[in-house]
């Protein structure tokens, strides 16, 4: 995952990823990139379109 | 690795986490509340709205540090603009309330947690956990530092981000529908028809929720709105700009605060607690699912949560059976009032445009009395007979 440079680190992309894998810290994000299944879900929840998938 | 024992450990030092803190301590348990930020309260993901009913009924005395505003009155505004005053002198308005400053106000909460006895760690992650018999190991992490917290009971007070609950195995993952993506501007030069009144937008400006203008004195006020992803293509964000746009009220307005943040308006989560672990507040969907509004019943929560835990640890019982106390004391207090907002938001949600305008319309004849969520809820059903076939069993 990307995480761009003008993420908030709010959260809403951790409480609805179905599998518990992104860790917000105060200003970072920390992906377990090894159990995700690309939903896709974090992606289209932020608020502020902060997230893309590796190409 | 440094190891410290403790009866209760709170993770999240937000309104819910500071308040179960604070009434574990007062009843006597050993109590560590860990916040990850390095300033509790900041940045705020929140609109700062409470009502005075709810802090006077947890015995919370405004002060003038976090109060910024007092409010009189409401404004519902349609699609197309018609409006529907409510205002404290004509109509009684039993939930008005306060505007917040939550960075003060979160703050001023973890404070009496402290002097209630909890011992408060900041800029402190919790990272996970682990069972030991009978209590849970959370591995830590506080400027570089690792260690370990053994407490009896963990209460996950982390806020949407729920993931405390999960490592308990609590199911706290927030469904897509039903989260709420938050976003707001704290602006300056906001020109307001009634500066002591808040402001609630509907319809297509956002798609799942609804705007707001929160006014927090002179020409200064949160102006945000609640989208749900699942219903547009758009993000937040653009939703945001658009509205600010277009609002008569913002067009000379500028932004000074950006907050983002994600809302679960999906209702009360139905198991809160297992064997040593207990969720509490955002992390426990503790939010009016109608409104959004979420700090009066994170306190409300945090106090049974604090109370139980408190109790449980006295009897030396921190098993889930022990502390389902608190779920079914949330369950009868807080989360059974959730179910029929929940459907009320269902049907706000499918709505049109035009619907919204014409039901604005006839709120705009009626002579109100007291007003108040509910009773606003049975007005609508009164003056839309779609509202009537829905929600009419239930207000």
């Amino acid at each position: 995952m990307i995480v761009k440079e003008w993420c908030m680190y709010c959260g809403e992309c951790a409480g609805v990823c179905p599998r518990c894998l992104i860790e917000v810290r105060e200003i970072s994000l920390i992906f377990n990139e090894e159990g995700c299944k690309d939903c896709g879900i974090c992606v289209s929840s932020c608020p502020v379109n902060a997230l893309t998938k590796e190409e | 690795m440094k190891l410290i024992e403790t009866d209760v450990l709170v993770i999240g030092a937000g309104p819910a986490g500071s308040s179960t803190a604070k009434h574990a301590a007062l009843n006597g348990a050993n109590v560590i509340l860990l916040d990850k930020k390095s300033e509790i309260g900041a940045p705020k993901r929140c609109a700062e709205g409470v009502s005075k009913e709810g802090l006077k009924k947890l015995g919370i005395k405004p002060s003038c540090r976090w109060v910024t505003k007092e409010l009189s009155g409401v404004r519902l505004v349609s699609p197309n603009g018609t409006d529907v005053w409510m205002k404290e002198d004509i109509v009684k308005l039993p939930e008005a309330g306060y505007i917040l400053e939550r960075k003060v106000f979160d703050k001023f909460m973890a404070m009496d947690a402290a002097r209630a006895g909890a011992t408060i760690m900041i800029k402190t992650l919790a990272r996970g956990m682990r069972k030991d018999f009978d209590s849970y190991i959370v591995s830590c992490e506080s400027m570089g530092e690792d260690f370990e917290i053994k407490a009896r009971i963990v209460v996950g007070a982390d806020g949407p981000e729920s993931r405390v609950g999960r490592w308990g195995g609590l199911k706290t993952a927030v469904k897509p529908k039903d989260m709420e993506s938050g976003i707001q501007f704290e602006m300056i030069g906001v020109e307001m028809d009634d500066p002591d009144c808040i402001e609630f937008y509907f319809g297509s400006v956002a798609p799942g929720g609804y705007a707001w203008i929160f006014p927090k004195g002179d020409d200064i006020a949160n102006v945000g709105l609640g989208i749900v992803s699942t219903q547009t293509d758009k993000s937040a964000y653009e939703h945001l700009l658009k509205f600010v746009a277009n609002c008569p009220a913002t067009k000379n307005a500028q932004p000074v605060e950006l907050n983002i943040g994600g809302d679960p308006v999906g209702g009360m989560v139905k198991t809160l607690v297992s064997d040593n672990i207990m969720i509490v507040g955002d992390a426990a969907g503790h939010v009016n699912p109608l409104t959004g509004g979420g700090i009066i019943t994170a306190l409300e929560a945090g106090k049974y949560a604090g109370e139980v835990a408190a109790a449980a640890i006295k009897e030396g019982d921190y098993s889930g059976e022990r502390l389902k106390e608190y779920q079914d004391i949330c369950k009868e207090e807080i989360g059974d009032s959730f179910e029929k907002y929940l459907k009320t938001k269902d049907y706000m949600s499918s709505l049109t445009d035009a619907d919204l305008d014409s039901i604005a319309k006839a709120f705009k004849d009626t002579e109100f009395e007291n007003v108040s969520t509910s009773e606003l809820v049975k007005l609508l059903i009164k003056v839309s007979p779609k509202a009537l076939l829905k929600l009419g069993k239930l207000f």
